[in-house]
């Protein structure tokens, strides 16, 4: 796929031709170990971005490297078409980022930590504290000392910091991290807003399952390196093809399929068939496996095509990267 | 899939020209916005311990120091002196502001530089894009309005107890004598009333003392000096006391005595001069400044508070007064460069060097106190501007390259 497809991927919005995040060749080190090795990473704007990687992939590092919290050992990268770390200033005007997790001065109300934020930044960022509150939810606790927030409330706030600068980009580091399912749920829908507003989210997570709901395309990292990326449509649809059957007879009938064509792998289980058919096999072929049963005078009762989660998916990718190369 | 797949990256795209905001918002400078001043001061004084500390070492030891004299004299003037005067005003100054206003400041100043990052803050700050530098430079204003407020507002106080609470009349070698006298005013006072002067005031020889005292009534039947045709020795030889001398010469006899006394007489019995008080203001705010920004550029350093407070204290606890008492032929030049030791050279005159003894300039010790290692005003100043620079640097440096 090329870089064109990727940005075009992403409901047309980055037709410009900009990234919103672009790095090429970047590497930190800590020592001996490569936090980050090599990242090639090309970010489309206006869509929420997946950075996924297990712990200690060095997720937290590369964002750490792009918003200039620490140096890169080589290699470039771009924000907003910014060079970074040259015209760091005027990228960084228009990205809010949480890493890590959110902390404050725990003696200071939300609104005065967040008066602090915007005296950092452009005067108008003073006008946008109290309806940042609000759209984060936590107007009314706006006057209590950060002391007595919730791990919750605080990831809020910190997204309220990040939308102080009118950001074009954020960049959240496990933003999940301490909510309820409802708060996960409010976190969910607010990055959905964020985008349809025409922003760039970058969201950087081990929770699968949110990034699928949240995210239009990914970013798998591992050793630091980055090691699949593009729209997570795309990605899931170069992944295996399941189909279970629930049918009578089954030791007949996966004796009736693997001597077939498909190169099916079947498995008999309590639910039935499992039929595992090599990437990219067509839709048909599940009218086929059926047409082959019923040919075969096999009863069939219930035949469903399972579609590969994105948890399968980063498991079968991530799964192979301990085998010897 | 892998990165390979998706091709040579795309070039690049141009750099889309900086926001207008940006722009005008100077957020590359090293200078700080006011609202970061004013907003690092708000987070400075909400902090309730310290602010406590602060007030009650910088305002509460003086004020209940002064509060217990006035009260004892009140009570019972006959036992307990005055609150106010010239030694209660060096002792508070140079006993307890001086040196406490510096620990303070230090406290202060690590706080400063240490809370950002100990507290988190310090990324969401570098994230706003920001110049580091001015973040560094935001604290200096921030955290010296609130150490130089405290220590002004503590000053002001000792001033005012030291200059209303004076004592009006004094009982000087068994004297009644107008307190707050200039030399001058005394000499004309002694003129005036060389009687009593010469009878009861002490003096050790010196010019215009040198010859036996006149001959002068000093009640109940007594005169002071030898009798009239007496022949005494002196060191320039043997003289004879004349019959009576001119009432001239009593009275400069008398004026020599008063000046001779002036010293001892303002130690004790005068209200700090205006200029003495606004020197001694000056120099306090300076100590403060030097405790505030060291402490600022160590804490930023060594990104913490409590080492570089525990090293500020033994700095001016134990340091300091052991090199600037001590020479050591070998490291003179290191003692030298104790900020302590140079502040105690600039130290205005009159006052009692802060870890006992007289001043540089002859305070309550008096000349003959002193021991402190030689060093001029000049590099005594250079010393100064030399650890107000290098720890400025030193944060500032530290800042800049820190990792968030």
């Amino acid at each position: 796929m090329s870089t064109a497809l990727l940005s075009d991927a992403v409901d047309g919005r980055a037709a410009d031709g900009q990234w919103a995040v672009e790095t090429h060749g970047l590497t930190k080190r800590f020592g001996e170990n490569i936090a980050v090795n090599d990242v090639e990473l090309l970010v489309p704007r206006g869509c929420a971005f997946g950075y996924l990687g297990p712990n200690g992939a060095g997720k937290t590092t590369l964002i750490r490297v792009l918003l200039g919290l620490t140096h890169a050992d080589a290699g470039a990268m771009f924000l907003l078409g910014h060079a970074v770390p040259s015209h760091r200033d005027a990228a960084l005007a228009r990205v809010g980022a949480i890493v890590d997790e959110p902390r404050f001065h725990g003696h200071l109300t939300g609104r005065q930590n967040l008066r602090i934020l915007a005296a950092a930044r452009e005067p108008a960022a003073k006008g946008r504290i109290d309806p940042a509150l609000e759209r984060v939810g936590i107007l009314h606790r706006a006057d209590d000392k950060v002391s007595k927030y919730s791990m919750g409330m605080r990831q809020r706030l910190g997204v309220a910091a990040c939308l102080l600068g009118d950001p074009q980009l954020l960049i959240l580091d496990e933003p999940m991290n301490g909510l309820d399912p409802g708060g996960m749920l409010d976190m969910r829908d607010m990055i959905k807003s964020l985008v349809s507003e025409g922003r760039t989210v970058v969201l950087s997570s081990h929770l699968l399952d949110e990034v699928e709901r949240t995210c239009d395309a990914v970013a798998i990292v591992d050793h630091g390196k980055v090691i699949r990326q593009g729209a997570i449509s795309q990605l899931l649809a170069g992944s295996s093809f399941e189909v279970q059957v629930e049918c009578a007879d089954p030791d007949r009938a996966r004796s009736l399929l693997e001597g077939t064509a498909f190169g099916a792998h079947v498995q008999v289980g309590p639910d039935g068939l499992a039929i595992s058919l090599p990437e990219n096999t067509e839709r048909d072929a599940i009218a086929e496996i059926n047409r082959l049963l019923v040919e075969g005078g096999i009863s069939v009762y219930r035949l469903q095509h399972i579609q590969a989660s994105l948890e399968q998916w980063f498991l079968s990718v991530t799964s192979r990267l301990g085998d010897p190369e | 899939m892998t990165i390979s797949d998706l091709g040579v990256p795309a070039p690049s795209p141009a750099p889309t020209p900086f926001p207008a905001h940006v722009r005008k918002d100077h957020r590359g400078s090293w200078i700080p916005t006011w609202g970061m001043v004013t907003t690092r001061f708000m987070e400075l004084r909400k902090r309730r311990g310290l602010m406590i500390a602060l007030i009650a070492v910088n305002i509460g030891i003086p004020v209940v120091f002064l509060a217990v004299r006035l009260i004892s004299h009140a009570v019972d003037p006959k036992s307990y002196g005055p609150a106010g005067g010239y030694s209660i005003f060096t002792t508070l100054v140079a006993g307890v502001m001086y040196i406490f206003g510096f620990i303070v400041a230090a406290v202060v100043g690590s706080t400063a530089g240490s809370v950002d990052l100990t507290e988190g803050m310090f990324r969401h700050l570098v994230i706003t894009g920001r110049s580091r530098l001015a973040l560094y430079m935001a604290r200096i204003p921030a955290g010296l309005a609130i150490v130089i407020s405290m220590v002004a507002i503590g000053y002001t106080i000792v001033c005012a107890v030291c200059v209303f609470a004076a004592p009006t009349q004094l009982n000087y070698d068994g004297v009644t004598v107008p307190q707050g006298l200039s030399r001058p005013a005394l000499d004309n006072w002694a003129a005036a009333h060389a009687d009593e002067v010469i009878c009861d005031f002490g003096y050790n020889g010196g010019p215009g003392l040198n010859g036996p005292p006149p001959s002068v009534p000093c009640g109940n039947g007594q005169t002071s000096g030898p009798p009239p045709g007496a022949i005494i020795k002196t060191p320039k030889g043997t003289i004879t006391v004349p019959a009576s001398e001119s009432p001239a010469q009593i009275r400069a006899f008398a004026v020599a005595v008063a000046n001779q006394d002036y010293a001892d007489y303002r130690t004790n019995f005068t209200v700090p001069s205006t200029s003495l008080m606004i020197d001694v203001g000056l120099w306090i705010a300076l100590e403060a400044t030097i405790g505030f920004v060291v402490g600022l550029g160590l804490a930023s350093l060594m990104g913490q508070r409590t080492v570089p407070v525990i090293l500020l204290i033994v700095l001016e606890l134990i340091l300091t007064p052991v090199f600037s008492r001590h020479i050591i032929t070998h490291l003179i030049n290191f003692e030298r460069a104790i900020v302590g030791v140079a502040m105690v050279h600039i130290e205005p005159g009159g006052l009692p060097t802060p870890f006992g003894g007289g001043g540089p300039n002859g305070g309550g010790g008096g000349p003959g106190g002193l021991n402190l290692i030689p060093e001029s005003t000049l590099v005594a100043s250079l010393v100064i501007v030399g650890w107000i620079v290098f720890w400025t640097a030193i944060g500032a440096w530290r800042m800049m390259t820190r990792d968030a």
